[in-house]
């Protein structure tokens, strides 16, 4: 059942982080798909048609953006929303994300620098928000998307005091 | 604030705003009479014709040093910087007033260096490193320039080096022979390193606290055997070898010197009045070399003059390079010193350190040619003057051997990485043949339909035994362990970097697997850290490694996120 570990069950692995995000990310993810890549097919659509010349050369970007757009609308948001999990212990963060590339990513809670809780206007529609944790080194953030405003409200605030109680510049 | 009167040139009592040296403006009258120079002696020496058209590089050489001059002058006026008890200050700006503040807790190195117009005028430029970011490219701090006994004085407020740093300072005072503002000098460093030390509550086990007779031995300038002391407490770990000039004369950038140096020697040429076009016509009969001859020529000599200017260049730098390590009260510091003419210090406090990258450029695998830098918190890896180098481009021995002396016995450097598994030479082989078929792709169409001759195609084609190879360079360059308090990756295929990274470091671990490597039993484990890079990655561990790899390169950090069955139990 792991995701990353599966096909060798004698050696040791992680477990999964113990919680789940909200079923409605899948929604903002189609959203965003549609936002990015179904503006750009839009725009390609349309040159195709008002600009007769160019046509020919259109044709083959136009069935890309359209591939590209069908897998991030039907099948990006249902797997991601099967990887993506988290889990805020007293020690240590704990998110895994991706789909084409999976990856999970654990940070101390001692190390942290910053904690966010963002909302852009896509998930302040749906009510959503992204937990992003950061730490000294420049790519060493962890960003958990799809959560309850609320509950990234409230994991911010917990990871915030359990941050400061840790000592030192945290590099 | 009640900082606002006109600040003394004389350092003084904490919290009071300092001047950069007023030398600063003597050597910017005499870079404006330096460069106005060679206008006069064109003129009245060679008797160039007085017209913009004949003279105007020289005209141009004029206004940069001048308006530059000038510029300089008024940034010296407008500028200036205080030391307090918790930070340094600066500000400058003419029109748009900045002020700059740093915490002295967070400052990670205080780099002096000179210009050659420095040097001449006794002046040090001090660059103070915090913990920004690596990416701003800058200085947190730039004084530009002090006196050479001030920048010492500075630094050593800074950084709080102890004794044996001392040597150098009483020669810097020896030099400018200045007895009075020396001991002047001398008595705020006392009086601000009994502040320091009473605020930081620490160092305190030999000197005495409070005591103004204990703090002032240790952190003044007086005799008491100082260069004994100072020999003690520096250990030497390499010193330049002329020969290494070798390793430094072939690079991409050789060319780039080549046409700077003779755009540079044309230009200077024509304004006295010589033709360089004309006289290189004239030496060979190009007509009959062909084009191809030609351009093999030109290519030779330009890499010839190349290489020469890189060596001088070298040369030049690295002179009298030394790198050491100096003990001090407060910690250790890996010194670099180098430079004929500029002269450049840097000090990298080593409780900053967090392990130390050899690099192989693969061109030049051969002949044993490495790189070698620290990983540290707090200094630009993207600076052009590679504050990380401790050491100059030079043989791999030279480099394993200082690691080894940097980074303690058994060095974790030597060890023998084991192979990773088959399936990541597999998976670059993929990537390998899939860019070859993308190149294969692209010229296929405008060669079917003519638009491209055929051997385009075929040159396409060739590509592909150059990725297969570089597929198998990049794998046999591939490794990974854990060795004592250090976790070691190599990889990459242009430069083949191997990192000895302090475990202790790590700020988060990733495990990362896409589709191509879930099929092959393949994860990629990334180690995140402050310093360096930023990321360290181990790629293609075989998957059943990853996890335990990834709890020894961080340990405790994810043991409780590890399955509590034990392995065998499955099995």
């Amino acid at each position: 059942m792991h995701p990353l570990s599966d096909d060798h069950p004698s050696v040791p692995s992680v477990r999964l982080p113990r919680l789940r995000i909200e079923r409605r990310a899948i929604v903002w993810w189609m959203l965003r798909a549609l936002l990015r890549w179904g503006l750009l097919l839009a725009a390609l659509v349309v040159a195709a048609v008002l600009w007769e010349p160019v046509r020919v050369w259109l044709a083959a970007p136009i069935a890309g953006v359209s591939a590209i757009l069908l897998a991030k609308l039907l099948i990006e948001p249902w797997w991601r929303y099967a990887v993506h999990r988290w889990e805020i212990t007293e020690h240590a963060t704990y998110a895994s994300n991706g789909w084409l590339v999976r990856e999970w990513r654990v940070a101390p809670s001692s190390r942290i620098q910053t904690v966010d809780a963002v909302r852009g206007p896509l998930e302040q529609l749906l009510g959503l928000s992204t937990l992003r944790v950061t730490t000294a080194s420049s790519y060493g953030s962890i960003d958990i998307n799809g959560l309850d405003r609320t509950t990234a409200e409230e994991a911010a605030t917990r990871l915030a005091v359990v941050a400061e109680l840790s000592e030192g510049d945290a590099t | 604030m009640s900082t606002q009167r006109s600040p003394g040139p004389t350092p003084a009592a904490d919290g009071e705003w300092r001047r950069l040296s007023v030398r600063v403006i003597w050597v910017d009258l005499v870079q404006s009479v330096v460069s106005l120079l060679p206008a006069v002696v064109a003129i009245a020496v060679f008797q160039v014709e007085v017209s913009f058209g004949a003279l105007w590089p020289l005209i141009a050489v004029a206004a940069w040093g001048v308006i530059g001059a000038i510029v300089d002058a008024v940034r010296w006026l407008f500028t200036s910087y205080r030391v307090s008890e918790s930070d340094i200050e600066r500000r400058t700006g003419v029109f748009v007033r900045r002020r700059r503040s740093v915490r002295r807790d967070r400052i990670r190195s205080v780099d002096t260096s000179a210009k050659l117009r420095h040097r001449l005028a006794g002046l040090r430029v001090v660059a103070i490193g915090a913990g920004q970011q690596t990416s701003a490219g800058e200085a947190a701090f730039l004084l530009d320039a002090l006196t050479r006994t001030d920048a010492e004085r500075l630094r050593r407020e800074l950084i709080r080096e102890g004794a044996a740093a001392q040597g150098a300072a009483v020669q810097g005072a020896a030099v400018q022979g200045a007895a009075v503002q020396g001991a002047a000098v001398q008595g705020a460093a006392v009086q601000r390193a009994a502040v320091q030390l009473t605020a930081a509550e620490r160092d305190l086990a030999d000197s005495g606290r409070g005591d103004e007779s204990g703090p002032a031995a240790a952190a003044s300038v007086p005799p008491r055997g100082s260069q004994a002391r100072g020999s003690a407490d520096t250990e030497v770990f390499a010193t330049l070898r002329p020969w290494w000039v070798v390793y430094n004369l072939f690079s991409i950038w050789a060319y780039l010197m080549a046409a700077g140096l003779l755009w540079g020697a044309f230009w200077l040429a024509s304004s006295f009045g010589m033709n360089l076009l004309d006289v290189a016509t004239s030496l060979a009969d190009w007509d009959e070399l062909g084009p191809l001859g030609t351009i093999v020529i030109a290519l030779v000599f330009a890499g010839f003059v190349g290489a020469v200017g890189m060596g001088v260049n070298f040369l030049v730098s690295y002179w009298r390079f030394e790198l050491a390590r100096v003990r001090s009260s407060d910690g250790s510091f890996l010194r670099t010193r180098r430079g004929l003419l500029s002269t450049r210090e840097v000090n990298r406090d080593e409780a900053r350190m967090r392990g130390l990258t050899i690099s192989e450029p693969l061109l030049w695998r051969w002949m044993g040619m490495a790189d070698t830098n620290v990983i540290t918190t707090g200094l630009g890896i993207w600076d052009l003057n590679e504050p990380t180098a401790i050491l100059p481009r030079g043989p791999k021995s030279v480099a394993r051997e200082v690691g080894a002396r940097v980074l303690g016995v058994p060095s974790p450097l030597e060890v023998d990485l084991p192979r990773h598994p088959r399936a990541a030479l597999r998976r670059r082989l993929w990537w390998a043949t899939a860019t070859a078929g993308v190149v294969v792709a692209l010229v296929a169409l405008p060669v079917a339909t003519g638009a491209a001759p055929v051997w385009v195609l075929w040159a396409a084609l060739g590509v592909w035994p150059v990725c297969l190879a570089a597929a198998v360079v990049a794998y046999r360059a591939l490794g990974h362990a854990i060795v004592g308090d250090y976790l070691i990756v190599r990889g990459g295929l242009m430069s083949r970097a191997t990192s000895a990274l302090r475990r202790d470091a790590v700020s988060t671990i990733a495990v990362r697997q896409s589709i191509l490597q879930r099929r092959l039993g393949l994860s990629t484990v990334a180690a995140m850290t402050a310093a360096g890079w930023s990321a360290y990655e181990a790629r293609d561990v075989a998957a059943p490694d990853a996890v335990s790899f990834a709890a020894r390169a961080a340990p405790g950090l994810i043991d409780e996120f590890v399955d509590p069955e034990p392995a065998s139990a499955a099995a």
